[in-house]
């Protein structure tokens, strides 16, 4: 009883703390929204970057001032000129960190694809619009890792990479991205944020373990010999009976008995992949291992379609079979 | 955040590290100094060759070690020279476990630091190229530090050699340096200095190089021969002493304990009298180098003592702290003036003490000088004449004193310098009853005509005697002129000509004093640049009686104005020297092969046109359409990537243009 009591209590300043926070957080978005244009395509003003110093900063800030005081005190003018001149270096840091995102054009954000639980890769193609080079541009989402840093030469254009990590399937918002720079000597950081304005739809897990896929009976591998209108498969040697337009005159030249050119025909496991076939309790595992077949039937080359019951996808290969497959699954529900 | 440095950082952190402490290396004693390079070097090979990385053992090993060591040498922290070499080995172990960025950035910043720390010692104009060099390599080295932090990829075409890599790495940092000395110039002029300081400097130094000691035993000042530095440069409002009467005071010495000169306690008392100034006194202003002593100097005699100094009853100037950076004073010295009309009784039995049963052969020549001379004056020119006409000599190079000084020096050694003659007149003068005292300082000095001042070298430190003579007071006597009128006329220098080549060949003498007008300008517009003299300044451009307010506004207004515009220019010039862009330096070399191969492109010619042409005498022409082609779409289409450009520029760096004929194109020239 009474340790229950303790832990609401300890619990209730924490709870408090994390509305704050994030009341502070949806103050702050909003406001960032009413500076200016947040979305990409958009070139980086001044209403757009917004520039603070360091910890490293402010260590050397410290120490500076230590060096201010140490110096004067002694009326040492050396020292003096020393810290004058560090210090020069520092706001000339600061000037060139924000030049460095002036004027950078953030022109498209090209999600890629991926499966809930692994990151998503998104590629952030920045130009620069001033005919400056700029140096050292590395994009943030919170809550991950900061990526490689990326240059971007002068009058051109450079994608930086970033990846999200994603937990569900379907269709979701990208974060706000910051796009940052420290240059040159990190004693600054100028940073701007936007808001990708679109929708990425993320495929669903596949599960780990899935039946195998119930193919039908006529499941041989086998290939007959066909005709002409089939695919070159070989040579054989030329047997009495062959049509004598069959015959490889030219690799013929270099054996010493006549060839045979030979076609075949692949026969082609043709499935329709059921999601009322999928074992499972919920939509979503059966959904999964859905996603698995699709992934195990492209993987042997088969052609498959799909029935989801609101959705229907008639058999088929290939790379943007696959993808309208998995999009299907993802989008589903 | 585990993120890795690059190997090329690591050499130019080390680099920063070993500039920022090399004054430093070479104050402290040589087995510290080699340990500390010996770190740096292992360091940098472990980052070359990837050697593995030390353990925690090793790594406390070298922390406490190193203090340790520290402790055991210096015997305190407490000092500037302690601290500041305690400073070098921690960075030197820290170099140890710089294995993130983070250690990195603090090595790097603190070599900000050890650079300014340096100028608590020193603070001479060949350090100024220190100050530059080791700042612009500390900010190389942080902008490195910054393309790791930020995990950016070397460029492809780094196949340069070392040299020219770590030229490009520093590149950066000396373009930034560069750009940041408009803005610390305007700083340096206005910003409101302190009048006063707040707290005082840590006295001991401990640097051994110091200027005269409040004592004197012969022998001691023979190091300060060889110093060749200046001690201070001295300027004169209108009269300039003649050369003979350049006596720069210091210390005056009673107290002789058979081997020693040591000052009277009782000396500290402010003066009965003091001159009172006329026609022939002398006004100048003395920039003084740091001595780490009290001692001020001054010609015979002050008439007062200039701010933070005071008075002794022996006209000795003693500063309130010691002299640890450069300081300039005035003063105004009278020479017609009597000092001390009347000796007390104390006084006179201390300046005729002798330590019993020392320099029996002096004692015995005294009395018969006595006998012959009765007059103080006769004796005194007896025992000069004596110095000038028997063999007695002036030199550097001569040999300790044992028991019996005097003797030994008048009577079998008679080889010595200053000191020598100093001490051992003054024990024959109290033997022959006349008190006698030894000053110490500068004699002479070099008049330096273009720039109208007077250097004294610490090499110029001297020692003469005092007589107290009835009806005249203290009066000067130099032995050593007697001896050698040379050091007087020419400086030490004279002694050291024919024995030792320390001060070098002639020319290089004279090219050390032109050094020293130099250095004379330096100090006095730079270094000497304190809150009187921006006081001076603001008033001489109109800026003075402002608020404290309307001078930061001004500040900060000038520190803008300066610094805007040059980032803009700076970085204008950068691209116009580097012709930045990665597409028109590739083009610019396809253009300089085809111009090497004969084809000259028109004015105005696109890429284009120039690649038609060239159709009638290239054998590759279509190579260079495409190329032609290319260009013109990454330049003026829509912006291509990297990849693009960096396609095009190995592309086109492959390309060379054949001739189609080129006998026929000689033929129609």
């Amino acid at each position: 009883m009474s340790s229950s009591r303790s832990s609401t209590k300890r619990a209730f300043p924490e709870a408090g703390l994390a509305a704050l926070v994030d009341a502070a957080q949806r103050w702050l978005d909003g406001w960032i929204r009413r500076r200016g244009p947040i979305h990409p395509p958009l070139t980086l003003g001044y209403r757009q970057i917004y520039i603070l110093p360091t910890r490293f900063g402010w260590l050397v800030g410290l120490l500076l001032f230590a060096m201010l005081l140490g110096s004067l005190n002694f009326n040492n003018n050396l020292g003096l000129f020393t810290t004058f001149l560090v210090s020069g270096i520092g706001l000339l840091s600061m000037h060139i960190a924000h030049r460095n995102l002036d004027g950078v054009r953030i022109a498209a954000v090209v999600p890629g694809q991926t499966f809930a639980g692994e990151t998503l890769p998104l590629a952030i193609t920045l130009q620069d619009t001033r005919g400056r080079a700029r140096s050292g541009l590395v994009a943030e989402i919170r809550g991950a890792d900061a990526a490689d840093g990326s240059d971007l030469p002068s009058s051109a254009s450079a994608d930086l990479k970033i990846s999200i990590a994603t937990e569900e399937r379907g269709w979701r918002e990208l974060p706000r991205i910051r796009l940052r720079t420290r240059h040159p000597i990190g004693w600054f950081e100028a940073w701007s944020w936007f808001w990708p304005a679109q929708r990425v739809l993320v495929w669903p897990r596949p599960a780990e373990h899935a039946p195998p896929l119930a193919t039908s009976g006529n499941s041989d591998d086998r290939s007959r010999t066909g005709d002409e209108s089939d695919e070159f498969h070989g040579l054989r040697d030329w047997r009495e009976g062959d049509p004598l337009h069959r015959i490889a005159w030219k690799a013929s030249q270099r054996h010493q008995h006549l060839l045979a050119r030979q076609f075949t025909r692949p026969e082609r496991e043709r499935i329709v992949l059921r999601l009322t076939d999928a074992p499972g309790r919920t939509l979503e595992e059966r959904i999964s291992i859905m996603t698995r077949w699709v992934l195990e039937a492209d993987r042997c080359d088969l052609e498959y379609g799909l029935e989801l019951g609101s959705a229907n996808l008639p058999p088929g290969r290939g790379e943007a079979h696959r993808v309208s497959c998995l999009d299907a699954l993802a989008a589903l529900g | 955040m585990n993120q890795a440095l690059s190997p090329s950082t690591v050499l130019l952190v080390v680099a920063a590290f070993v500039v920022a402490a090399l004054p430093h290396l070479t104050a402290m004693p040589g087995w510290l100094a080699l340990a500390i390079v010996a770190a740096a070097v292992w360091r940098a090979l472990v980052a070359l060759l990837d050697l593995p990385r030390p353990g925690w053992l090793v790594r406390s090993a070298l922390t406490f070690g190193g203090l340790a060591l520290v402790i055991m040498h210096y015997g305190t922290l407490w000092g500037r020279r302690a601290a500041t070499v305690l400073l070098c080995v921690m960075v030197a172990a820290k170099l140890s476990e710089m294995f993130r960025l983070r250690d990195a950035r603090v090595v790097a910043t603190l070599g900000y630091f050890l650079i300014a720390t340096q100028f608590l010692f020193s603070q001479q104009l060949l350090l100024f190229g220190y100050l530059l060099i080791g700042c612009a390599l500390v900010t190389a080295a942080l902008v490195r530090i910054q393309r790791d932090a930020d995990k950016i990829s070397p460029p492809a075409d780094d196949g340069a050699p070392g040299g020219i890599r770590v030229a490009r790495l520093a590149r950066d940092g000396t373009l930034l340096m560069l750009m940041a000395i408009p803005f610390a110039l305007v700083m340096f002029t206005l910003f409101p200095r302190l009048g006063s300081p707040l707290w005082g400097m840590p006295e001991n130094a401990l640097d051994g190089r110091t200027g005269l000691s409040d004592e004197m035993s012969p022998g001691t000042i023979a190091d300060l021969f060889v110093d060749d530095s200046p001690a201070f440069r001295a300027e004169f409002d209108g009269l300039v002493p003649p050369r003979e009467q350049l006596y720069w005071r210091g210390p005056v010495l009673w107290r002789f304990d058979g081997r020693t000169w040591s000052r009277l306690f009782y000396s500290n008392r402010a003066p009965e009298r003091t001159p009172r100034p006329d026609r022939n006194a002398f006004a100048y202003s003395v920039q003084m180098e740091p001595s780490e002593r009290r001692w001020l100097f001054a010609l015979d005699y002050p008439v007062g003592a200039p701010a933070d100094a005071r008075l002794s009853a022996d006209f000795e100037l003693i500063r309130k702290r010691p002299v640890t950076t450069l300081i300039s004073y005035d003063v105004i010295s009278q020479p017609d003036f009597r000092d001390a009309p009347e000796l007390q009784q104390t006084l006179r039995r201390i300046a005729l003490h002798l330590p019993e049963g020392s320099n029996p052969r002096t004692r015995q020549r005294a009395e018969a000088l006595r006998r012959r001379y009765p007059e103080d004056e006769a004796l005194i020119d007896a025992v000069l004449e004596w110095f000038n006409q028997e063999e007695f000599f002036y030199s550097l190079e001569t040999a300790p004193l044992g028991r019996h000084g005097a003797d030994e020096f008048l009577f079998d050694l008679r080889v010595g310098y200053c000191e020598y003659y100093a001490s051992a007149f003054v024990v024959l003068m109290r033997a022959a009853g006349i008190p006698a005292r030894i000053v110490t300082g500068y004699q002479g000095g070099l008049w330096q005509p273009s720039d109208g001042y007077l250097l004294v070298r610490q090499s110029d430190a001297h020692a003469w005697a005092e007589v107290w003579l009835e009806g005249r007071g203290w009066t000067r006597v130099d032995p050593t002129a007697a001896v050698s009128p040379s050091r007087i006329e020419e400086g030490a220098r004279s002694a050291l000509s024919d024995s030792a080549g320390w001060f070098g060949t002639e020319w290089l003498y004279q090219l050390r004093n032109q050094y020293d007008r130099l250095q004379n300008l330096w100090n006095k517009s730079i270094l000497g640049f304190d809150a009187q003299r921006q006081r001076d300044f603001l008033a001489r451009i109109g800026l003075d009686g402002l608020s404290i307010g309307a001078r930061a506004a001004v500040l900060v207004a000038l520190a803008a104005i300066v610094l805007v515009p040059l980032v803009l220019l700076t970085q204008g010039l950068a691209r116009w020297v580097r012709n930045t862009d990665r597409l028109d330096r590739a083009w610019q070399r396809v253009r300089r092969r085809l111009q090497r191969a004969g084809m000259r492109p028109g004015r105005g010619e696109t890429p284009l046109e120039l690649a038609a042409r060239s159709t009638d005498s290239l054998a590759n022409a279509d190579e260079l359409i495409t190329l032609a082609e290319k260009y013109s779409a990454l330049k003026y289409g829509p912006v291509g990537s990297l990849g693009e450009i960096a396609r095009f520029d190995a592309e086109s760096a492959g390309w060379r243009p054949y001739r189609l004929n080129p006998r026929r194109s000689k033929q129609s020239q």
